[in-house]
């Protein structure tokens, strides 16, 4: 169920893989080889049995797999899995690098001359745009090959588009990611969107669900690269995410928009989606780059709309880094400090250009005076505005007026001002019940029942796994039945033994 | 970093906005090549677009690319209905969209979805408010498949679309008839409404060109099947009228084919029909009329049968012994076992050999034994009367005075219906039937009449045989009124009478008897058979019925009614059944149904019973098990015995003896080489009868295995569809008789009814059978006879059974020396696995019965002595060197699967006047398939029709030629009288000592109950 290659954190994570893969890949090449076989024999079983969760199963050992990845492994993996004439097998092998002349004598001698006589038969093709993706990702290691990363990307996505299997599309989903990357570490993300366009729409013709969710969220994110929000909107509004798509296509779905809505204003919406999000996303520990990115932003629209995170949201082990300068600006915010606000933001101003919250952070000024009326009207039941203004270093009483009337109606705060003596009248405590407790309760179950019932429906059964069960049925009928024979035919001597006991 | 130049589409979307017309058409052009990536945004327009489109001011050519451009938006917002319609709007502009790079899948969509609402429109109520630019789009498509020769496309959609002048303009470009029968098969098989299948039939039908006998055209095949389905003698009798002068050959063979399949007032309105003819034709005109009559193919297949028959006694014999005789439900048990197994030889040696045994039988088993009759000499009518006579009541209505007489004489009044089953209307049988209905007093006697005129006059759709069952319903007597209510159905077979099935229903209603509502539920079964649609009002009503009886006969009546047609609608509605009805009867009833609808895909019946034959509730998986048997009759298929095989130890007992019946319809004639589970579960039948401590139901479902998996004398094969192709009316029905052994044992014979003769029986044109070879295209083993029980086996039937073998033991030895003396020449039969000593034991018990002088073997032994020179071998060696081929004489049994082999060589003096089978010509160019694994071939090629009775063209006419000889038709009378002679004596022993030995037997019989106590 761990999708790890959530892209925002890529960056990232894919640099420390980097770091690891050159201490990791020493020791392990074997098993990588011997997991790609299995992989690809797992494959051929999804496609022979009309099963794709075998596919899955291989496709969730991927980023794991990722890291392991060298030339050698994959030339090996290849002659291995295909017979020596094979054209594929050629055409794979002339994406990789040529083997440095020992290395290519010890393979073809040793290696290659038993395994391509036990193994015939050419795979599926659906084993060989798996390793085409294989060796995309490894291509994607190192920028010295992204002109080749991309040429191969364009005719994998060809030779896909061509072979229109149903059973490849869950790695063809994958592709589409891994094309991404390619255009995007090639810097040519938007040459790309008419290529997603294209492929979102015969996605849909064909109801693959599961390529189309990647797609869309390729249109998502390349759009949002570029900041084109109003254009990701109207595709938002326009398609339909496909039900029927994998947690991590829908986190990365809710988290972009999650984000268009934060600058569209819409502060709830984008609340509750970046809330599905977190839910969605796989465990902190395996994705943490997504964790992060989604946390960035929800701390910053849980703020617009005049909340404070909590604390322990920052002694997150995987967070508390990352996001130090939103804890600061979160302090700064429950202060209420405006003085505080700016220094932090100048001071983290490029954080928060990397990560594209700097627009959002900006909005927060007003929030940081809201969140000063809430702390007075809290504290106070009466105050004067004069004292207001003092207190958020305003610079009018009218201004603070204004604000203060604003906040009232915006119902960030109960009360009202009572204009002729000047001064802010709060009203009582909210006490925590009401039918906006219900709701949120009656939300929160809905989001557990819906839980509940999605992983039902995930639940799968071993095949066969009853048969056993009527097999142990048989055997006791028939020690039932040897019994009621022995009774019969021994009635006699149990009766005899029984009364000469007594 | 930078943004690409044109992130947007909005620029050009706000000169749409522009006042100058100019403007506007620049942008439409502009904004379609930047729809595939900004149609988010430009939907956002799309009703300036649509008004654009509308409005008068643009040329029309912008206007075009206004609706073209609408067009491509709303198939991008997935509105693919809208997308039509603005393309259909588009005109010119969509023709030239459609040549440009990139919009492929666009114009796919639209044309898809263009045939789909021109099929909507076409079957609507006005077909002819098509929209014209619609029907210019469809015409185009059309006129496009035919010039690429994609012509069943093309006819797929004239199909759905009402279109049967395009077949017709189709078919004369092409003059294939293989696309006619494409279409009709189409038709046939899939869901249109009866008064359109009608329709199609009859526009197709003077498409097909007239048949030859030089062409061998293959469509003689679908012309027949056509012929039957439409039931039309205006269509049948010109075409035999202008095949008679030159074709006569082809006229018989079209006569015989149209037996095979058709209903008999159809055959019947054909009879009377046909023209005298002149000189020359009179004679010719006769023949057909007396082929049509059915009676000739009846005894042809009787003689196949008697001639071929291979039951194997022992394994009988084994059975009798170890299931106590007074027990009736043991009693049925092997009468039904050996009545399967020798169903229409005629041999009745076992009831000779076991008269004691037959004592036993008392009340309804002494009913079943004496109907058992009827099973066995079924096809025999001419004698019948002289078999069954010493059974039936008095002619003159008085009732025997014996005790116990009425239930052999009821039993003898439905074997006479069975004898003359299918073909008995407007014949004496029925006028003898119905005349002993009305007379008799008993109300056995009564059932058996009931149930006989039933059986013998089904399809006949005689009102006056009706009636007279009616009032013996009226009587409202529980034992008759159920025999009249099957009755009733059958004879109004497939009619929905609505005055019949108000009177049943009523009927049904009022009475007390549960046997009577079961009787009337099942005949309104019958009633609706085959009416598709015409049914649904009734099966809704008898589904909501409160009884659980009236809506067990609502199930019986929806599956009867879509027999062999795989309703989608039907099929829900059963599956829904089911699992959600409350009685358990009718939920196993829903699930057997399933199998009368599925029975042309047996492949897909194991996948949709699978999880039913699971399920928590016994009668389910009872049910699943005779679905299973039912549809995947006589093909071996591998899933489903992979079903059924762990089914066989089920925890409940009738489950495992649904299980047993099951497998042995399915493995029916398979051999150890086509079906690996078949030596399994003939073992498991034998070791399951004979262990004492099995429930009793068991035992007799694995009784009913044995007697189905060597149906006929091994040579019939368990069908609910005809060779044709067309569904076996008269095999449904039994089947679904049979289903009834469930209440009412006697029913079970129903399933004779579906046995189907499988052999080639090659007749000249005076219908003789002249003696020749043809090939076998297969390895010997994988469609031989299996081998009879080994002496092993014999040794054990020995020891338990002293006194029966003793008494033959002298007989057989006498037998042996006289079959040795005989020759070698019967025992060198083409299955040479089958040489064993019981085997000519076996062959030699024949003769005497049966009449049987093995004058077929020589032929074809001398010829196959050179193919397989290792007869009796093991299976080891024999593997390898088997031969891939085989000569098969005419008069053999030649398998369903087997068809697909057969050829005639070419230098063969007879070859035949139309193709073996239907799907010969692909097959003989593959001439290899004796490789493929034997599970696939066998069940693929199940359903390829052909074969059975096949008329020859004499190639060397002047020569003399060799005829096999007719033990019943040729010398027929002599014959006859040499079987009264011979077998009388017996014979008439037979009713004397079962009348005997009714009278000692005081104890009034428990038919269900084990007597333990008596088992000594």
């Amino acid at each position: 169920m761990a999708d790890v290659e959530m892209k925002p954190a890529d960056e990232k994570t894919r640099k420390d893989a980097d770091k690891k893969d050159e201490k990791e890949t020493t020791p392990t090449p074997p098993s990588a080889v011997s997991e790609i076989k299995s992989n690809i024999a797992l494959i051929d079983r999804a496609v022979s049995t009309l099963e794709p969760r075998f596919t899955h199963r291989v496709l969730r050992s991927l980023a794991a797999l990722r890291k392991r990845l060298n030339d050698t492994v994959l030339r090996d993996a290849i002659a291995e899995v295909y017979p020596q004439d094979s054209s594929v097998k050629a055409v794979l092998l002339s994406w990789l690098p040529e083997a440095p002349a020992q290395d290519q004598s010890m393979d073809i001698d040793p290696t290659p001359t038993p395994t391509s006589k036990s193994i015939p038969a050419e795979p599926v093709p659906e084993a060989e745009i798996y390793l085409r993706l294989l060796i995309l990702h490894h291509l994607l290691t190192s920028p010295s090959n992204y002109a080749k990363a991309t040429e191969l990307a364009q005719d994998t996505v060809q030779k896909m588009q061509a072979l229109n299997r149903r059973s490849l599309d869950p790695i063809a989903a994958k592709v589409w990611f891994a094309v991404e990357r390619t255009y995007e570490l090639a810097g040519e993300l938007s040459d790309a969107r008419p290529l997603f366009l294209a492929a979102q729409r015969t996605a849909s013709l064909r109801h693959d669900d599961e390529t189309q969710a990647s797609l869309i969220n390729r249109l998502l994110r390349s759009y949002l690269h570029y900041s084109l929000y109003d254009q990701a909107d109207k595709l938002v509004s326009k398609t339909t995410f496909p039900l029927s798509a994998p947690n991590p296509q829908y986190a990365r779905y809710h988290f972009f928009l999650g984000r268009i809505r934060a600058v569209q204003l819409n502060y709830t919406e984008a609340h509750t989606n970046l809330q599905q999000a977190i839910r969605r996303a796989p465990p902190p520990k395996i994705a943490p780059g997504f964790y992060q990115a989604v946390h960035k932003l929800f701390v910053v629209v849980e703020l617009l709309m005049g909340d404070i995170p909590e604390r322990s949201l920052f002694r997150h082990p995987v967070l508390e880094k990352a996001l130090s300068g939103y804890f600061d600006i979160v302090k700064a915010v429950r202060t209420g400090s405006l003085s505080q606000f700016q220094n932090t933001l100048s001071q983290h101003a490029a954080l928060f250009e990397a990560d594209k919250t700097y627009t959002l952070i900006v909005r927060l000024r007003q929030n940081v005076i809201k969140t000063g009326i809430r702390r007075l009207s809290l504290s106070y039941s009466r105050i004067s505005l004069r004292d207001i203004c003092v207190k958020l270093h305003l610079d009018s009483e009218e201004d603070a007026e204004y604000i203060v009337g604003k906040a009232i109606r915006d119902g960030v705060i109960e009360g009202r001002i009572v204009h002729e003596k000047g001064w802010m009248e709060c009203g009582g405590q909210k006490t925590g019940d009401g039918p906006e407790v219900s709701e949120m309760f009656a939300r929160r179950i809905g989001y557990c029942l819906e839980l509940h019932n999605q992983s039902v429906k995930a639940m799968r059964y071993p095949l066969n796994a009853h048969r056993k069960e009527l097999a142990d049925a048989e055997g006791a009928r028939e020690r039932e039945k040897e019994l009621a024979k022995e009774i019969q035919e021994g009635d006699l001597d149990d009766d005899d033994s029984a009364l000469g006991e007594f | 970093m930078a943004p690409r130049p044109q992130s947007s589409a909005a620029g050009v979307l706000a000169l749409l906005a522009e006042p100058e017309p100019l403007l506007k058409q620049h942008a439409l052009k502009a904004l379609i090549s930047l729809v595939p990536q900004f149609w988010a945004e430009i939907s956002e327009h799309i009703a300036v677009i649509e008004s654009l489109y509308d409005s008068d001011e643009l040329p029309l050519e912008a206007r075009h690319s206004a609706a073209l451009l609408a067009s491509k938006v709303y198939y991008y917002l997935e509105e693919y209905d809208e997308a039509l319609s603005f393309a259909l709007g588009a005109g010119s502009a969509f023709e030239q969209d459609s040549k440009t790079p990139g919009s492929e899948e666009y114009v796919e969509t639209v044309i898809s979805k263009a045939i789909d609402r021109y099929i909507q429109t076409r079957t609507a109520e006005h077909p002819d408010k098509v929209d014209p630019r619609l029907g210019k789009i469809i015409e185009g498509i059309f006129a496009r498949c035919i010039q690429n020769g994609e012509y069943r496309q093309a006819i797929g959609i004239a199909l759905e679309s009402h279109r049967l002048d395009i077949i017709t303009q189709i078919y004369e470009q092409t003059h294939d008839t293989g696309l006619l029968g494409y279409a009709m098969e189409a038709v046939l098989d899939n869901n249109f409404s009866l008064s359109y299948r009608d329709q199609v039939l009859n526009s197709l039908f003077p498409l097909f060109p007239s048949p030859t006998a030089d062409s061998k055209s293959p469509h003689i095949h679908s012309l027949t099947r056509l012929l039957v389905t439409l039931s039309s003698p205006a269509l049948t009798v010109p075409l035999l009228v202008s095949l008679v002068p030159g074709e006569k050959l082809l006229a018989y063979q079209l006569a015989f084919d149209l037996v095979e399949g058709g209903a008999q007032d159809f055959l019947e309105a054909v009879r009377t029909k046909l023209p005298e003819g002149d000189q020359d034709a009179k004679p010719i005109f006769d023949m057909i009329r007396k082929i049509l009559g059915g009676h000739e193919s009846v005894k042809l297949y009787l003689e196949f049968l008697k001639k071929n028959n291979r039951s194997d006694l022992l394994i009988l014999k084994h059975t009798k012994d170890v299931l106590e005789p007074r027990s009736s439900v043991y009693h049925n048990a092997v009468t039904f076992q050996n009545a399967f197994m020798h169903a229409g030889t005629t041999s009745d040696l076992f009831l000779r050999e076991n008269l004691d045994w037959l004592g036993y039988a008392s009340n309804w088993s002494k009913f079943t034994a004496t109907a058992a009759l009827g099973v066995i000499h079924k096809g025999n009518f001419e004698q019948g009367m002289a078999i069954l006579g010493p059974y039936l009541p008095n002619e003159n209505g008085g009732e025997s005075t014996l005790a116990g007489a009425a239930y052999s004489e009821g039993g003898a009044l439905y074997a006479l219906g069975l004898i003359n089953a299918g073909v008995g209307s407007g014949r004496t049988v029925e006028n003898y039937l119905r005349d002993i209905l009305r007379a008799a007093q008993n109300e056995v006697v009564q059932h058996g009449a009931a149930l006989g005129l039933g059986v013998a006059g089904m399809g006949g759709h005689n009102g006056e045989a009706y009636d007279d069952l009616k009032q013996t319903l009226f009587t409202d007597s529980a034992v008759a009124g159920e025999g009249a209510g099957y009755a009733m159905g059958l004879v109004m077979l497939g009619t929905a009478n609505a005055t019949c099935a108000g009177e049943m229903l009523t009927y049904a209603r009022e009475t007390q008897h549960e046997k009577i509502i079961r009787g009337l539920a099942v005949g309104l079964a019958f009633l609706f058979y085959g009416r598709q649609d015409e049914a649904d009002e009734t099966v809704k009503q008898l589904l909501a019925e409160k009884d659980p009886i009236l809506r067990y006969g609502g199930v019986y009546t929806l599956a009867l009614a879509y027999a062999g047609i795989p309703n989608n609608d039907a099929v829900r509605k059963l599956l829904h059944i089911a699992v959600s009805d409350t009685s358990d009867d009718v939920r196993r009833a829903a699930v057997t149904s399933l199998a009368f609808l599925l029975f042309k895909n047996p492949r897909q019946v194991p996948r949709i019973v699978q999880l039913l034959s699971e399920s928590y509730n016994p009668h389910v998986r009872c049910g699943a098990t005779l679905a299973l048997g039912i549809a995947c009759a006589g093909t071996g298929l591998q899933d489903a015995v992979e079903i059924l095989e762990p089914m066989t130890k089920d925890s409940v007992d009738f489950v495992r003896q649904g299980a047993f019946i099951a497998l042995g319809m399915i493995l029916v004639q398979q051999s150890d080489a086509s079906s690996p589970s078949l030596a399994a579960t003939r073992a498991s039948y034998a070791k399951i009868i004979a262990d004492k401590h099995e429930d009793p139901m068991a035992r007799f479902g694995a009784a009913f295995g044995q007697g189905f998996i060597d149906a006929g004398g091994r040579n019939v094969t368990i069908s609910l569809q005809s060779r044709a192709g067309t569904r076996n009316t008269s095999a449904i029905v039994g089947m679904a008789l049979f289903c009834q052994f469930w209440y009412w044992y006697p029913l079970a014979h129903g399933a004779c009814l579906a046995f189907e003769p499988t052999g080639i029986i090659g007749l000249t044109e005076d219908l003789q059978a002249p003696k020749f070879d043809f090939i076998s295209n297969a390895r010997p083993s994988l469609f031989a006879y299996p081998s009879p029980m080994k002496t092993a086996k014999k040794e054990v039937a020995k020891v338990v059974t002293t006194a029966v073998l003793s008494t033959t033991a002298k007989v057989k030895a006498r037998e042996r020396r006289k079959a040795v003396s005989e020759g070698e020449a019967m025992e060198t039969d083409k299955e040479s696995e089958a040489k064993k000593d019981s085997d000519v034991e076996m062959k030699a018990d024949d003769p005497s019965s049966s009449g049987q002088h093995g004058d077929v073997s020589p032929i074809s032994g001398s010829i196959s002595n050179l193919a397989d020179g290792q007869p009796g071998d093991p299976k080891a060696t024999s593997k390898r060197k088997e031969p891939t081929w085989e000569n098969v004489a005419n008069f053999s049994r030649v398998t369903p699967a087997q068809f697909a082999y057969v050829v005639f060589p070419p230098t063969n003096r007879y070859q035949p006047v139309r193709p073996v089978s239907t799907r010969d010509p692909n097959l003989k160019s593959g001439k290899a398939p004796n490789n493929k694994s034997p599970a696939s071939t066998v069940s693929s090629e199940k359903y390829s029709g052909g074969g059975g009775i096949l008329l020859m063209v004499d190639q060397q006419p002047g020569e003399p030629s060799e005829f096999i000889e007719f033990t019943s038709t040729a010398p027929v009378v002599e014959e006859a009288a040499a079987a009264s002679a011979g077998a009388g004596a017996p014979r008439a022993d037979v009713p004397s000592i079962a009348l005997d030995a009714s009278g000692p037997e005081a104890d009034p019989p428990q038919p269900f109950e084990y007597p333990f106590g008596n088992d000594t």
